[in-house]
């Protein structure tokens, strides 16, 4: 992983990013393992794997409010977080 | 009959793996490029049928990748797909003026991604239009 940039201007964008991956790399695996593409599981192991992938899908959503289109500083981004988690609680 | 040849060009590992995973199970047959260079001579060599591509790359961007393929007369028709962890704003738009089919942003659905290939195939196959 690249060193967050220490621009405020960037941030939103470094963070878009780095999470982005992370994020895709949990749901591709996920969705690999529910779909019986490594062998099949059991049912409780699909449903905890289900419960990942649920919470993963959660987290895409606040990145797609709080982050893109943000353009700036670590305040605002850190305030439009807040208000996305206020309308998911 | 010669299975459909699909080039991922990502730079992050894992991505690749997931998705030639995926890919693999829905019968394509996947090309591997880790950065822009190796991505274009790939798109020389192997001719795929379709790239799924990554904008953030060492050794010039996915931006960079589109505009060489874009350049030759022989690979200017390939579709591309792009999948990328950038932001929207500044970069949907250039993708798809810089010639792309689809921009998708990870994390991406899987049943998404293989529509969006089977209908970019389709039309470069000339049996559907983009639109339909």
């Amino acid at each position: 992983m690249t060193r967050p940039p220490q621009a405020s201007s960037n941030l939103s964008v470094y963070l878009s990013h780095e999470l982005r991956n992370a994020l895709a790399c949990i749901h591709q695996f996920g969705n690999i393992l529910v779909d019986g593409l490594a062998g099949e599981l059991s049912g409780e192991q699909r449903e905890y794997v289900s419960i990942m992938l649920e919470n993963a899908s959660k987290i895409r959503s606040v990145l797609d409010s709080a982050l893109d289109g943000v353009p700036g500083t670590p305040e605002e981004c850190a305030n439009k977080i807040k208000n996305v988690s206020k309308l998911e609680t | 009959m010669d299975k459909t040849k699909i080039l991922v060009v990502d730079d992050n590992p894992t991505i690749r793996k997931g998705l030639g995973v995926r890919l693999r199970a829905n019968d394509y047959e996947v090309l591997f490029a880790q950065d822009a260079i190796s991505a274009t001579a790939a798109l020389v060599t192997e001719r795929p049928d379709l790239v799924v591509l990554d904008l953030g790359l060492p050794g010039g961007d996915g931006f960079v990748v589109m505009e060489r393929l874009q350049r030759n007369d022989r690979l200017a028709s390939t579709p591309v797909i792009v999948l990328t962890g950038r932001e929207l704003a500044g970069n949907r738009d250039r993708a798809l003026q810089a010639g792309a089919t689809a921009f998708f942003q990870k994390p991406v659905d899987d049943s998404t991604l293989l529509f969006a290939i089977r209908k970019a195939l389709d039309v470069s196959r000339g049996e559907l239009r983009f639109d339909e």
